[in-house]
């Protein structure tokens, strides 16, 4: 009984794209278009090229700048994002800087970067992470600014040393926050990625594209873009795996996990006094907006916490 | 032992601040349950804030077993009113509460047997791997709480720890206070606005008026181990009752 939804659910999920594939192997098939090729002959050239020859030439290449770039940018956006969240006085100083390079569009970035950089490696890794540093930097800083104000007033009562106040409090608090800003940027990285690789490139995903395209070799072209497509997907699935491992107690607050995830332990079976999920909706935490859309407009807000419970313990009683 | 003399606590400039604590002095001898009784915006919380260390008092003096406060001191914890906000739902229960002891000197095993102890003692010894958000309002409290007795406090603060449960988990964990309170030999101070929960704890209840000045002080000497049912019916619990509602009354 349980079973059977589960299977068809999950059977559900390759409909359309199978349907999308057919649809376009039998219409490709008697189009005879240059610029969209039979579907045998784009699956017959990517198994040529994607199996695996080009792979350690393109697609390595590729992906380590992501990783580099992006790695970089989460390292950056994360801590100074948690100094910014912190100092309302270094935010007010850094917010116009701030404000400005975010609205510079990366890409516009390109040619200094090879001035600076030279066509290699590095300029692509420089574009990759001044793109995406951005939502990670305001989503921590709006993360740490949306902390509980008396976990750390727990904290100092118990003298919890400010270090281990920062990794063992701050950081996992503002995590929910640190995680939107980092999805986002994956996309933003993936985007930078191609782009910054057809300009002045000699390998990679964007150059093989482009190449492809300039030699009228438009199934390989075609190829490229899949796997394109392929390594966003892939990434994404691998990101929201990580993030709902680590941020496992996020949902459990917040009463998203399901029955059997909600009791992990085994001694945590249902009793008369055990309710996780009306108990967890007490259990708000930071009020934290899932969108990514955090602006670091701070001097005006930045007086007001924006946590509830400060007021209680804060304000003059009158 | 807790010594507090003439505290007193403005917020803003002397003039024109709001002031939170007139001019208050108590003592909360060795091992001795207070209650300290009062409504709403006594100044309950400020008056908690300033004998924990986490706000300064604008003059007066505070002493905790003898030293004085100016920073929260190592021989007091507190027991905040709003537990969902004072537990970390990112750590299991039992590392919420194993979470402080390191950075008291504790080695890793007095550590493990200390919140083993407490969790023991608020019969929560056998969820010690759920996370607080796991558990009923009434148990993340008794988390609480024994995060605060690993801790090994000498005085222990509560701020109204049990104003958000239902009344009939308010009553055990009453009773589970009592006990602990006997098992670790602590110095206990009580805030709380019900007068029937402050005169079935205490052995001494302060009532609190704005700006937290006390102005009664009532000694309970109720028969203990106490009662839910037969402390509760005592002639002089029900005299002690309309006594201090008079007082807060007036």
């Amino acid at each position: 009984m349980r079973t059977a939804p589960r299977v068809g659910n999950f059977l559900l999920q390759f409909l359309l794209p199978a349907a999308l594939l057919l649809g376009y192997g039998v219409w490709s098939a008697q189009a005879d278009s240059f610029y969209f090729p039979p579907l045998t002959e784009i699956g017959s050239t990517f198994a040529e090229t994607w199996l695996f020859e080009r792979v350690p030439v393109d697609l390595l290449p590729s992906v380590s700048r992501l990783a580099a770039g992006y790695g970089l940018a989460v390292v950056v956006g994360v801590t100074a994002g948690i100094a910014l969240g912190l100092s309302r006085r270094a935010r007010l100083t850094a917010e116009p800087v701030v404000e400005f390079l975010r609205a510079l569009p990366a890409p516009a970035l390109i040619p200094f970067a090879l001035l600076l950089f030279g066509t290699g490696t590095n300029s692509k890794v420089f574009i990759i992470a001044l793109g995406t540093v951005w939502p990670i930097l305001l989503n921590t800083i709006d993360g740490v600014r949306g902390l509980e104000s008396q976990q750390l007033d727990m904290a100092r009562s118990y003298r919890i040393p400010s270090r281990s106040v920062l990794l063992h409090i701050i950081l996992p608090a503002a995590s929910p926050r640190i995680f939107a800003g980092m999805r986002t940027s994956l996309s933003i990285g993936i985007i930078l990625m191609v782009i910054s690789e057809m300009v002045a490139s000699a390998n990679g995903l964007g150059y093989f594209i482009l190449q492809s395209q300039r030699g009228f070799e438009i199934p390989e072209m075609w190829t490229g873009i899949v796997v394109i497509g392929l390594l966003g997907f892939v990434l994404n699935w691998l990101f929201l795996r990580v993030e709902a491992r680590v941020l496992f107690w996020h949902r459990g607050a917040k009463g998203l996990l399901g029955e059997s995830a909600a009791a992990p332990t085994a001694d945590a079976a249902p009793t008369a006094d055990a309710a996780p999920t009306s108990a967890a909706a007490l259990t708000a935490d930071a009020p934290t907006p899932v969108a990514a859309t955090a602006d670091g407009r701070g001097p005006d807000t930045a007086t007001t916490p924006n946590v509830p419970s400060t007021a209680r313990s804060s304000r003059p009683v009158s | 032992m807790l010594e507090v003399s003439h505290l007193r606590k403005v917020y803003g400039s002397e003039e024109t601040g709001n002031v939170a604590v007139g001019d208050l002095s108590f003592v909360v001898g060795e091992k001795e349950f207070v209650c300290i009784l009062g409504s709403s915006g006594c100044g309950k919380t400020t008056m908690l804030r300033c004998l924990s260390g986490l706000a300064p008092a604008t003059s007066g003096q505070i002493l905790v077993e003898g030293n004085p406060v100016d920073g929260p001191p190592e021989d007091l914890a507190y027991v905040f009113q709003d537990y969902s906000r004072s537990l970390l739902p990112w750590m299991t229960v039992e590392r919420n509460v194993s979470f402080p002891l390191r950075y008291k000197g504790m080695s890793k095993q007095e550590a493990k047997s200390a919140t083993a102890d407490a969790l023991d003692a608020v019969g929560l010894g056998d969820r010690t791997k759920a996370f607080p958000w796991q558990l009923s309002g009434g148990m993340q409290q008794r988390v609480a709480i024994a995060r605060a007795l690993a801790y090994r406090p000498r005085v222990l603060l509560m701020d109204e720890p049990f104003a958000s449960v239902d009344a009939q988990t308010r009553s055990d964990l009453e009773d589970l206070l009592l006990g602990i309170w006997e098992r670790y030999a602590v110095t206990i101070l009580f805030v709380t606005h019900d007068i029937d929960e402050a005169v079935y704890l205490a052995d001494r209840v302060l009532v609190l008026k704005a700006p937290a000045t006390v102005t009664t002080v009532a000694e309970v000497d109720l028969p203990r181990p106490r009662d839910q049912i037969t402390t509760k019916a005592l002639p002089e619990f029900a005299r002690l009752r309309s006594e201090l509602l008079s007082a807060l009354r007036h």
